[in-house]
């Protein structure tokens, strides 16, 4: 195990929270949890930024986008739990499946 | 090794953020996801993200995912997901082991640690200001969305009766 | 910090903010929403005459926007200033007159905050020196127009002249994507002046391709031929979004973009013959199919694309100046027709003009209004619109093009076309005896205060031509080579012999309406003509056609998009799979 190189291990940790968010948002019914996939997912982006950075030196561009992306991350959750909050309270349900239509 | 040992248990951690039965305990789990992606990228010599990272990802997200899942209840859904769930896992699967075979065969994994503490607020603000401006837009439209979270709008009954 | 700069930023800008503004003030207050619409579109105005005053070539907003896009830049040269003015006083103007037009409707926060949303975006689509972010702000004015015209979105009428106004405007809007793209492969900035600075910086080819892909473009957004139909039908929009978008504004964009683009183009083998014929065809079908329509608003909007055949047959002539001149005279008298016209409907509440009649004496002052409106359309002498018209009249005759004086006749002919019309549509709502049981309530404060400034500037603006052409002159814009040209050389080009055709002509129209029982017999031999243009000539059926297969074809299409999160996932992962595989084997 010693001798796999590092970048190898961090890309291995970046495809498992992409892949796994993904797999969260492909199957879930639940809105809450979508969000809990999307916060995974740009874990393993920042990550991505940030080793990108290293590997073509340079290193404060990767950084500064991997920063850039989670404080959007970061709205995009505070936006999508208020959305949560304000469609239970109307719809009555956070079921993504019957919310699919627009007009109700 | 520690980089093996992180990477393990980030990919156990979230793998039990989603599969867990109650939302609060997802939230838990998400917290402890972002912990040690915060750890990785201090170990990957960001050391500002890293902060950033476990003080939002860890704290300020994890503290609304709780208000939020308090305040609209949970839910036993045992629903049916939308698509199979084998169909789900393979197409992640098969992309996952492509993505790698492409890095292995493009071989030339050169790495350096990062060591800026100094050079990366200068791009932010240099280079980059058109993303600062469109950051300080973003957290403006999250407080509006902050509001969205506390208000508590007009019940629906009232509205029916006055049509 | 210069001033234009913040003058720019606060013509666009104002309006934008009280768009959003209005958006939160809950339909409950509506005079709130009233009072904050008339005065935030009132600074707008009057920021953009105190810009007026420094009108200059140079750039004034640099954004650099990284290295694929070039720099955003705004310049404030005067045919961007002249139309931005033009937009604002107008726009505020209607806002007036909306205040009484549509007191007591539901939604008027949308609708104000989609009017001063437009007035923005017209502003900066001719304050802007780069080609994206003029397609930018020419598609916002097509939203906003879509929006404007099926506000009543109730009315299916009302819907389907909103979608196909839209969807004919599209069709602009793809045009002028193309020619940014191709300027920007051929000379790697999207600015349009270094293309005007240097017109063979493109191959031959590629400019004659540019040339008239923007010609297409400018056709569908100013309703010419081939693609006239959509402005009439847009008259389902409220009477003051008429004036504005459909009068005075958006349908300008299209001249403006020939304008703007003429000293690059004028080379271009057949280009100004293609685009003085667009012009003369447009002005020749419309104004028959004004003769023939009932509806007054309609007669309104034939008449509009008739005006805008003279302002592009002027183009075509090669005198850009005397197009902007009528586009500036034209822009006044057509909203104060429009408004006019939107006073009479609501107050009778009907459009049919054979319903009307006998209206002027019920509201004395929207009569004489309307009648300086007409005269000033009609070309008769003194008013603002004999002036300019007589001006392009005269670029046609020196034209020296191919076919230049057949041109000219057809034009001469439209002109007397014109006054024909006109005089049959105010002697039919104002004059006689009232043909119908219609109840006409007064006319309100508000549109007394919005007709009264556009009935002065009918009369009087032909006087500023001296300012006008300084303002387009080599200061501002340096590569179309506009003379000054002063109110002598006003007096000297017009008071001539070549004047008198055209005056002739509209006199024998004039007289043709006074003897129409005597010519009764001769109208009837040409009922063949009244039922082509009662079918608009088949171009509605043409564009319908467009409407209905565009419709189609997103309803057909309307499966895939389930609303799923999942679904959409699985094709993004699906495709990435595929692109992954195809990586691999290419490798």
């Amino acid at each position: 195990m010693n001798s796999l190189p590092i970048p190898f291990i961090v890309i291995l940790a970046i495809l498992s929270l992409a892949g796994v968010g993904i797999y969260c948002l492909l199957a879930t019914r639940n809105m809450i949890r979508v969000i809990i996939g999307l916060q995974l997912i740009v874990k393993g982006v920042a990550m991505a930024f940030i080793l990108g950075g290293n590997m073509t030196s340079n290193i404060s561009l990767g950084q500064t986008m991997a920063l850039t992306v989670i404080v959007a991350d970061t709205i995009v959750a505070v936006i999508g739990l208020a959305f949560a909050v304000q469609v239970r309270h109307r719809m009555g349900t956070l079921d993504i499946k019957e919310l699919s239509t627009l007009k109700r | 090794m520690v980089y093996v040992l992180v990477a393990v248990s980030i990919l156990v951690f979230a793998i039990l953020a989603i599969t867990s039965k109650r939302l609060l305990v997802s939230a838990i789990w998400l917290a402890v996801t972002s912990a040690l992606s915060a750890l990785m990228f201090y170990m990957l010599g960001a050391v500002q993200v890293a902060v950033i990272e476990l003080s939002v990802g860890a704290g300020l997200v994890t503290v609304l995912f709780v208000f939020a899942i308090n305040i609209s209840g949970e839910e036993a859904l045992n629903l049916k997901p939308i698509m199979p769930k084998p169909l789900a896992w393979g197409l992640v699967a098969i992309a996952a082991a492509l993505a790698i075979y492409l890095i292995i065969s493009g071989g030339g994994l050169s790495f350096a640690l990062g060591n800026t503490t100094e050079e990366a607020p200068s791009i932010l603000w240099g280079g980059r200001y058109m993303d600062i401006i469109l950051q300080i837009a973003l957290i403006f439209s999250g407080v509006l969305g902050v509001l969205g979270l506390l208000s508590e709008g007009k019940p629906e009954v009232q509205k029916e009766d006055e049509e | 910090m210069s001033i234009s700069l913040i003058l720019i930023l606060l013509v666009i800008g104002l309006p934008w903010l009280g768009a959003l503004v209005l958006r939160l003030v809950s339909d409950e207050h509506e005079k709130a929403q009233h009072i904050l619409a008339v005065v935030f579109s009132a600074l707008a105005g009057a920021a953009a005459l105190f810009l007026l005053k420094y009108v200059s070539k140079d750039t004034v907003i640099k954004l650099s926007a990284g290295t694929v896009f070039g720099d955003f830049t705004f310049l404030a040269d005067g045919l961007g200033v002249f139309l931005t003015v033009i937009a604002t006083v107008i726009g505020c103007l209607a806002v007036v007159f909306s205040v009484d037009y549509m007191h007591g409707e539901h939604q008027i926060g949308r609708y104000y905050s989609l009017v001063l949303f437009f007035i923005g975006a017209m502003a900066g689509l001719v304050l802007t020196s780069n080609m994206l972010l003029m397609f930018f702000f020419w598609e916002i004015t097509a939203l906003c127009s879509y929006a404007l015209i099926s506000f009543n979105n109730d009315d299916p009428k009302a819907v389907r002249g909103g979608m196909k106004a839209l969807i004919i405007t599209s069709v602009g809007g793809v045009g002028l994507l193309l020619g940014a793209m191709l300027i920007l492969l051929y000379s790697s900035s999207l600015d349009f002046n270094t293309l005007l600075a240097n017109p063979s910086i493109l191959p031959t080819g590629i400019k004659a391709l540019l040339a008239f892909g923007l010609l297409i473009a400018a056709a569908a957004k100013s309703a010419q031929f081939p693609f006239q139909t959509w402005l009439p039908d847009a008259m389902e929009a409220p009477s003051p979004i008429s004036a504005l978008i459909h009068a005075a504004t958006m349908v300008n964009a299209g001249v403006y973009l020939l304008a703007r683009f003429f000293p690059a183009f004028k080379d271009v083998p057949y280009w100004r013959e293609a685009v003085m014929v667009v012009g003369v065809l447009s002005a020749l079908m419309a104004a028959i199919m004004a003769l023939t329509s009932n509806d007054l608003k309609r007669v309104l909007a034939y008449s509009t694309v008739s005006q805008l055949g003279y302002m592009v047959y002027a183009i075509g002539a090669g005198s850009v100046f005397a197009s902007q001149f009528h586009l500036f005279s034209h822009s006044i008298f057509k909203a104060l027709l429009f408004l006019g016209a939107g006073a009479v409907i609501h107050s009778v509440g009907t459009r049919d003009m054979r319903q009307m009649g006998g209206v002027g004496k019920k509201l004395p002052l929207v009569k004489w209004v309307f009648i300086i409106g007409s005269l000033a359309l009609a070309g008769i002498p003194v008013l603002n619109g004999f002036w300019s018209k007589e001006m392009v009249l005269e670029a046609g005759l020196h034209a020296g093009l191919n076919g230049g004086l057949v041109y000219y006749s057809i034009m001469v002919f439209v002109a007397g076309l014109t006054a024909l019309y006109t005089l049959r549509a105010v002697w039919m709502v104002f004059y006689g005896e009232p043909r119908s049981e219609y109840h006409a309530h007064p006319t309100g404060l508000a549109m007394k205060i919005a007709l009264i400034p556009l009935a002065i500037g009918a009369v009087v603006s032909w006087l500023l031509v001296g300012r006008f052409s300084l303002m387009l002159g080599a200061n501002s814009l340096p590569y179309h080579g506009i003379e000054a040209f002063g109110l002598k050389e006003l007096f000297h080009e017009i008071i001539a012999l070549p004047t008198l055709i055209p005056l002739g002509v509209i006199a024998l129209g004039i007289l043709c309406w006074v003897f129409r029982e005597k010519l009764s017999g001769l109208a009837k031999a040409f009922n063949w003509l009244r039922w082509l243009a009662e079918h608009s000539f088949g171009f509605e059926g043409i564009n319908t056609g467009i409407v209905n297969a565009t419709q189609g074809a997103a309803e057909g299409l309307r499966v895939t998009q389930t609303g799923y999160l999942s679904y959409n996932l699985l094709a993004v992962v699906g495709t990435l799979v595929i692109f992954f595989v195809l990586l691999a084997i290419g490798a």
